[in-house]
């Protein structure tokens, strides 16, 4: 941290989030300690949104309180689905006991903002399923949800059950019938979406799915993931560990993978940077767009051009009339923002504002 | 070289079976060239080629002039003309034939008589050609040498002694094969030392600095610098640049004489105006009449060649004006096409030379190609009584105005061990062909002979037969004759638009199994649009069948953390580039490949 600290002088940070892998593992004693740390060489602010990663198998009640008493404010919980054979699918070491179980031990350990990952669209299953397992969800009362539709990755041994026919092909049309079916659901039980995979428990109801944030401010829609909030806006960020990532600078770099190879470059005094990338500033302007346009909020046309010195109109004139017409993107002047219409069709978009 | 000391001669063999091994064993055994000529990777020396050296067959003749002391003392001139090594180049292999007055015939020891060794062999008798018998590869260990020595000798109807054993590869028994061209192989015919100038042009090549440089064979009379020239054909004159032989490199000479092989730089600017077949004659004294046989290259296979990026349409353009200096029967007119833009129709010989072409195009001139479905040309008898010949399907007029369409049948030979007749039968059936005979060969083998539409064969059936028959099976063929028969074109509808380049023209009772076919496979090949396709096929304005490629619902990537930036950052930009290189129909996205549907038909 103290190196990340050297990298980056000007570090006040706002957010701090435990990731990659399975952080509760970590011993409370060395949560706190290393918040501690980030207080003490990354100006961590006092109102700071702490978060902790966490599998609901391995969580009980005293390591729960205590990583709460350690500072951590926000727990996210991978619960990925409420049914025994689709966490079989997944392979996930849990069940759905576990999450009920871990859910309510966290609420008695004092956390008060508790966030759930989903998974939908996985081999076999179906609508009625899916919308069972947003119900039990829902039940348990979370602040925050993140549903994520199943990508199949190659060379993932589900990827290859998949080719084998051990398990039928994910239907992409299903999925996005679940994905909107979602959306409905999580509207009608008080979820506000900010982002294109994210729900907040609304402090105030939205009027509609995918509506424009109070005041275009996602914030204020309530317990929203101010971390993830900030690589959205893609602001920057530091990562410290094996395998981290970092953007700080108009580099983007990440360290060795392994944790062994990050403790031996540290133990000498070595950089642990494994690959870092110059974003050019045509490229930090298209990633702007590509991840600004995941949010409900959109991109702010004011402050692109504080930002970059160009107006938004003007750099990106034909992507935006193009996916206006197409009944992609809203673009009103002062934000360009998805349409509800666009939230399945990304990919189409973002790239349009990419560099050549 | 007075003429009873010159043998003209090629050699003929099945694809494979050893020809240029031999030519390169004959070159070094006169010491035309030395062994340290074959070092350097280039193992055969007449396939000069890339394209020839890689796909094992001569694409173009060559001619080479060989000394060599025969046992009887005496120092011979041997003119070793290679011909062309597929049937597209069959006109070709006929005129450098017509050049020659024997051929060596090699049979693999290991393989025995195929189907183009019958057809060499049978050309080289209609050129009246003393035929030297060889069979080669006799130091493998699967060689059948008395086997294949007994069917060559029954074939030819010589005694076996007179069939030589030889390994090309390890030199064997080789000079055995020269002293049996100078002992069978008869002089060139004495002619009238005042007789007018006939060299038969048997093949040309383009050279930036001389020309045109024509391969002649001198029927009659002589050529020197000073002997003005007009090509009997073309009418074109001109005065040489240089004459000479080959030996094996262009070596200038002071004439011609009858008799003799070599060649003469024209300075023309294409091998247009100094035609294969074309006769020269002396202009200051003409011959009465051109040498017999020659024949306009006439391409039977069409396709259209578009650049991927319509920008480089003036470069593929040049690089088709290059490739046609050498090229007599290459074709090539603009047109344009709804999704591909601007390109060319081209004209082949045949399938493999359309490949040859294409594979020139892309690695000789570097061009990125977008090559349409192969298709031939049609004849159309119009209700006015007028005749059209076209050369795409898209062309096809109202039926209502067509009175009768032609098209082309091939006759094709097919030698395949017995065990796979039924096979054979069965693709051929699936082609529409008719079955004409079956000739036995020997206990294990037999010739089938089938008369078959060009156009259902210029897909795959040589493919076919290969995977049918294990590769056991080889096969021939020739242009037989213009057909009448119940031809309709099926129009592909994307988005209730026809696609010019996808139009096939097929038999009425095959038109909607096609149709069907070609629409399930154009859906496979286009991706989800943002609205939905309906892909049909129809045939004059009726639909057949009907195919929707849904609309595309889903294409967000899930989940984007700050340690997902850069990897999702580039998927889009793949997906963005692939964009880029699809072509438009209308407002749908094609991607190049789908133009290619039709060659996958029949995989079903």
């Amino acid at each position: 941290m103290r190196r990340a600290a050297e990298t980056a002088l000007q570090a006040r940070a706002t957010t701090l989030y435990f990731g990659g892998g399975t952080p509760a593992l970590l011993a409370p004693a060395d949560v706190a300690r290393l918040i501690a740390a980030a207080r003490r060489w990354l100006a961590l602010t006092p109102d700071a949104e702490i978060t902790l990663e966490a599998n609901p198998g391995p969580l009980d009640a005293s390591r729960l309180a205590a990583l709460r008493q350690a500072g951590v404010n926000r727990l996210s919980l991978g619960v990925q689905s409420a049914h025994p054979a689709e966490l079989a699918v997944l392979g996930r070491g849990h069940s759905w006991e576990d999450v009920a179980r871990a859910a309510r031990q966290a609420r008695a350990g004092g956390w008060d903002n508790l966030s759930l990952d989903l998974i939908f669209g996985l081999p076999g299953q179906t609508l009625a399923q899916w919308r069972h397992t947003l119900d039990a969800v829902l039940a348990l009362e979370p602040e925050h949800l993140s549903l994520y539709g199943l990508t199949l990755e190659p060379g993932t041994p589900l990827a290859q059950a998949v080719a084998s026919g051990a398990h039928p092909a994910p239907d992409p049309d299903l999925a996005a019938d679940m994905y909107l079916a979602a959306s409905e659901d999580l509207h009608n039980a008080g979820f506000w979406q900010y982002e294109i995979s994210n729900w907040a428990r609304g402090a105030h109801s939205a009027l509609e799915v995918w509506a424009l944030p109070p005041a275009g401010e996602t914030e204020r829609i309530g317990p929203v993931s101010r971390h993830n909030l900030a690589y959205w806006r893609n602001t920057a960020w530091l990562g410290v560990g094996a395998g981290s990532h970092s953007w700080w600078g108009g580099s983007r770099w990440h360290n060795v993978c392994h944790p062994r190879d990050y403790i031996a470059a540290l133990a000498a005094e070595r950089s642990p940077i494994a690959e870092s990338e110059v974003i050019s500033t045509a490229l930090e302007r298209g990633e702007t767009m590509m991840m600004g346009l995941r949010l409900a909020e959109g991109v702010n046309a004011a402050r692109f051009e504080v930002r970059f010195g160009v107006a938004l109109a003007a750099t990106y004139a034909e992507a935006l009339n193009r996916w206006q017409a197409a009944g992609l993107l809203v673009w009103d002047g002062a934000r360009a923002r998805l349409h509800r219409r666009g939230r399945l069709l990304g990919n189409q978009v973002f790239g349009d504002f990419l560099p050549d | 070289m007075d003429s009873k000391h010159i043998r003209n001669f090629s050699i003929v063999a099945h694809i494979d079976h050893g020809k240029s091994t031999l030519a390169d064993r004959l070159l070094e055994l006169t010491g035309t060239v030395t062994s340290r000529d074959f070092s350097g990777g280039q193992a055969q020396l007449l396939d000069t080629m890339d394209l020839e050296q890689e796909k094992g067959v001569t694409i173009k003749a060559s001619a080479v002039q060989m000394r060599w002391q025969a046992a009887d003392g005496e120092t011979y001139e041997l003119n070793l003309i290679d011909t062309p090594g597929h049937v597209d180049f069959g006109y070709e292999v006929s005129r450098a034939l017509a050049a020659c007055e024997g051929a060596v015939l090699v049979v693999d020891a290991t393989q025995g008589i195929e189907a183009q060794t019958l057809a060499n062999l049978y050309l080289a008798l209609e050129n009246d050609l003393e035929v030297v018998p060889v069979i080669n590869k006799i130091d493998l260990a699967t060689a059948e040498v008395a086997k294949v020595t007994a069917e060559v000798a029954e074939l030819l109807g010589v005694p076996e002694e007179e069939v030589i054993a030889v390994s090309a590869k390890e030199g064997t028994n080789v000079a055995a094969v020269l002293q049996a061209v100078v002992d069978h192989v008869p002089p060139p015919p004495e002619t009238d030392a005042d007789a007018p100038l006939k060299a038969l042009v048997f093949d040309s090549h383009y050279d930036v600095y001389k020309g045109v440089i024509a391969y002649v064979r001198l029927q009659q009379g002589r050529v020197d610098m000073d002997t003005p020239l007009l090509m009997m054909v073309t009418q074109a004159k001109t005065e040489p640049v240089e004459v000479g032989v080959f030996a094996p490199g262009m070596t200038p000479v002071k004439e011609l004489a009858p008799g003799e092989v070599g060649y003469i730089a024209t300075g023309f600017k294409s091998v247009r105006e100094a035609r294969v077949g074309d006769t020269i004659t002396d202009a200051r004294n003409p011959a009465a009449e051109p040498l017999p046989g020659y024949q306009p290259a006439k391409p039977m296979v069409f396709a259209s060649l578009y650049p991927s990026e319509p920008d480089d349409y003036e470069n593929l353009r040049t690089a088709l004006e290059k490739l046609q200096l050498n090229d007599a029967a290459l074709t090539y007119q603009p047109e344009t096409s709804q999704a591909l833009k601007f390109g060319f129709r081209c004209g082949f010989l045949g399938l493999f030379h359309m490949v040859i072409v294409q594979e020139r195009l892309e690695r000789e001139y570097e061009q990125d190609l977008v090559v349409t479905a192969p298709s031939v040309a049609y004849e159309l008898l119009m209700t006015s009584g007028e005749e059209v010949v076209i050369h795409r399907p898209s062309d096809l007029p109202d039926p209502a105005l067509i009175q009768e369409i032609r098209e082309p049948w091939m006759k094709v030979q097919v030698i395949t061990p017995t065990d796979y007749i039924g096979a054979v039968m069965e693709i051929f059936r699936r082609k529409r062909a008719d079955f004409l005979l079956t000739e036995t060969l020997d206990q294990q083998r037999v010739m089938m002979t089938f008369d078959v539409p060009l156009a259902e064969m210029v897909i795959d059936l040589h493919d076919r037969l290969k995977s049918a028959t294990r590769g056991y099976a080889s096969m021939d063929y020739a242009f037989d004759s213009y057909r009448v028969d119940d031809l309709v074109k099926v129009d592909v509808l994307v988005n209730k638009e026809p696609v010019d380049a996808l139009a096939i023209i097929v038999h009425r009772d095959k038109a909607y199994e096609k149709g069907s076919l070609l629409i399930r496979k154009m859906k496979d090949a286009i991706p989800r649009q943002m609205f939905e396709v309906p892909i049909q096929a129809a045939v004059g304005g009726k639909v057949l069948a009907r195919v929707n490629v849904k609309a595309l619902r889903k294409d967000v990537l899930s989940k984007c953390y700050g340690g997902d930036v850069s990897r999702k950052r580039k998927l889009l930009e793949k997906q963005k580039a692939g964009k880029k290189r699809m072509k438009m129909l209308g407002n749908v996205v094609i991607p190049q490949d789908a133009f290619l549907a039709m060659l996958r038909l029949d995989e079903d």
